[in-house]
């Protein structure tokens, strides 16, 4: 007993360790940016629109980390986020169109359509995987080209611009000074790091992403769980397309196509395990603004976006071989141990 | 039994799928059923199935790779620069070809180092050396179109091995490259079932434990797999380019997923172990037959992904219950058996 609880504070550990890890690097990079181009990196203008960017992308990434923490993966997150958009973009267009102005209760319906969007896509997700138990990848795969496929198909493949002025205010206006999507995401992480830590749908998350089979005995009704975990990440894709086209002005089906590849780097950065069981909101959060500084500075230096991508990938494959090799060294040691005593 | 057995395959559901299609197509437009329509789904297909012979050994293998489209462009647009930059014979077909399959599979080599030396999952391996892949070729390589590729790869584009003219006034042209095409498939086909190797991606899919008792190495085998895969869809990239008669690096980016869902139409299955290159040919060309002539059928264009993505979803869905049956009728069995 008292071996397991110690166990268990070590792990404790671990999990403050990853993210004291991620915030010292943070601050190197930080530090690195500051002292190459300080004209440009160091200045509130782009702060401020680091704020603006960030938010998107870290929603999008917290959606993609829960679906990892069950051991799983949603590679249809950007599907769903601009389905949602288009639908939230067009109703606001065409009431626009129709009357000239447009009502604030119109905007909320919309966005509230959006919404509704994305839920109902996360609920085929759902169903593919946990009732027809297809595997993750497979199903979000298929599902993600069926949401964009309909989203082309129902646009043209044409974007939808110019959206009323109330809604743009949304993402481009500040709350207290502070960029209001920025705030929107405070909300959101906060939301999501109370339901992972303090609710028993949390745990469950957890312990399924742990060991499924030894989740499935214990009879804590896992597909439910796992159908819940697709869902919100649903949820959460429709608010991260509303925040960009809020932004952007505009809706398009085929927006963000290389978020995807980004959303895992920062999941993976961000110390979530993609085996599931492990991880923290706030290391997703800290992984996000580091990519974003990364991309910033790379603006600030000149360097081109190929670049950054490169980066991007190298930076996955970087800490993916970062973590196996201090996995490795760490079982060797806690081998050797017992071997000794 | 057999007959049973012969009727729940892959196989047999996709070309009643397939027959079922073309009478559909066939009855509402006449076009359809032409030669020059079938060696017109033909041409389209060459490219495709090249890749998805190589997904489907990553497929079976256990694993699945997203960069074997960067992989193919990045092969593909390198050996053009390449032959440029060291003015190699422009005649020549055979040193760009392989050029690019040595190209192909260095990168299928890295992909092998990542995944092999270091265990990282295979998606997040390959979505991430594809990030690199295509990150380093636009930024170092080159980012800009090239329209006059080398007379050798552009006369090979109309090398044809049949040519006439039909009796409406068409030109019917079939490809040389059946032939290479078929031969490969068939080497792919007897690579997989007749050697070694080909037993112990099997049984890799099957198990990653049981495959190391059996005394086969993982990482032997996982490294000679994602380096062949790489040469395969490095020879795939450069038969596009020369098809294409230009190398666009943005090309091919994003096809990853109709090539993986031609491969898990024919019945492969993602978990790993089972797949079968019959399947696979007959999912490329289900695929390609829908994509060419779903405009014949007045579905518009812009709804080709989405037709595709319902595909997909129809596809592993029934395949997946399928499985559960299986697995409850095993159950089933088992629980009788103790009885």
């Amino acid at each position: 007993m008292n071996e397991r609880l110690q166990r268990m504070s070590t792990s404790g550990l671990l999990a403050d360790r990853k993210v004291t890890q991620l915030m010292g690097f943070t601050t190197f990079i930080f530090l690195i940016f500051t002292i190459f181009s300080f004209n440009i990196f160091f200045t509130p203008e782009n702060f401020r629109s680091m704020a603006y960017q960030v938010p998107e992308i870290a929603i999008l990434s917290i959606a993609v980390m829960l679906s990892m923490l069950t051991g799983g993966i949603d590679l249809s997150i950007v599907g769903i986020s601009n389905a949602a958009a288009l639908v939230a973009a067009y109703i606001m267009t065409e009431q626009m169109s129709a009357t000239g102005e447009i009502s604030s209760l119109w905007i909320i319906i919309a966005c509230l359509s959006g919404i509704l969007i994305g839920l109902i896509c996360g609920v085929i997700n759902s169903i593919l995987i946990a009732i027809l138990n297809v595997t993750p990848i497979l199903a979000t795969l298929a599902t993600m080209t069926l949401f964009n496929g309909i989203a082309i198909g129902i646009t043209n493949g044409i974007s939808v611009s110019d959206l009323p002025k109330q809604f743009i205010r949304v993402g481009n206006g500040t709350f207290f000074g502070i960029p209001t999507p920025f705030v929107l995401m405070v909300a959101i992480a906060a939301f999501v790091g109370f339901l992972i830590n303090r609710t028993g749908l949390g745990l469950k998350l957890l312990l399924i992403g742990t060991n499924r089979k030894a989740a499935q005995y214990s009879v804590m009704g896992d597909r439910k769980v796992i159908a819940w975990t697709y869902i919100l990440s649903g949820f959460l894709s429709s608010l991260a397309g509303l925040i960009i086209a809020a932004r952007t002005s505009a809706a398009s089906p085929d927006f963000g196509n290389s978020y995807i590849l980004l959303a895992i780097v920062i999941v993976v950065l961000g110390g979530i395990n993609p085996l599931g069981g492990f991880g923290t909101v706030t290391g997703v959060v800290l992984a996000t603004v580091v990519l974003q500084m990364v991309s910033s500075g790379f603006n600030a230096l000149r360097f081109s976006q190929f670049f950054y991508l490169a980066a991007q990938g190298g930076v996955l494959v970087a800490v993916m071989i970062l973590n196996t090799v201090l996995e490795n060294r760490r079982v060797n040691k806690s081998i050797n141990k017992s071997l000794e005593s | 039994m057999n007959i049973r057995k012969l009727l729940r395959r892959n196989e047999t559901v996709l070309i009643f799928a397939i027959i079922i299609f073309s009478l559909v197509i066939g009855s509402k437009s006449p076009e359809f059923f032409t030669t020059a329509n079938l060696f017109d789904i033909l041409r389209s297909s060459f490219v495709q199935l090249l890749f998805a012979l190589g997904v489907l050994i990553v497929i079976i293998s256990g694993g699945i790779d997203v960069s074997f489209p960067i992989v193919g462009i990045f092969a593909g647009y390198t050996a053009v620069v390449m032959m440029r930059k060291f003015q190699l014979n422009e005649e020549s077909l055979l040193i760009p070809i392989t050029l690019a399959i040595i190209i192909g599979a260095i990168l299928g080599g890295f992909n092998a180092i990542a995944i092999a030396g270091f265990g990282i999952p295979t998606l997040i391996a390959t979505l991430g050396t594809a990030g690199i892949f295509r990150g380093l070729m636009l930024s170092f390589i080159g980012a800009s179109f090239i329209s006059d590729i080398p007379v050798g790869l552009d006369n090979f584009s109309t090398a044809d091995l049949i040519k006439f003219e039909s009796d409406a006034g068409t030109l019917v042209r079939l490809h040389v490259l059946v032939i290479p095409v078929a031969v490969i498939t068939i080497a792919v086909s007897l690579l997989l079932n007749r050697t070694i190797f080909g037993r112990s991606v099997y049984a890799l899919g099957g198990g990653i434990e049981p495959t190391r008792r059996l005394g086969i190495s993982i990482k032997r085998t996982q490294a000679k797999i994602y380096m062949l895969v790489g040469g395969l869809s490095g020879l795939a990239g450069i038969l596009y380019v020369s098809l294409q008669r230009k190398a666009n690096p943005y090309d091919l980016a994003g096809s990853e997923l109709d090539v993986i869902a031609a491969v898990v139409l024919g019945g492969a299955s993602i978990m790993g172990g089972y797949g079968t290159v019959f399947g696979t040919v007959l999912g490329v060309l289900f695929i390609n037959m829908m994509k060419n002539n779903l405009v014949l059928l007045g579905v518009s264009s812009s709804w080709q992904r989405a037709a595709v993505g319902v595909l997909l979803v129809l596809g592993i869905t029934i395949q997946a219950i399928g499985e559960n049956r299986k697995s409850k009728r095993q159950k089933t069995a088992a629980n009788k058996e103790k009885e």
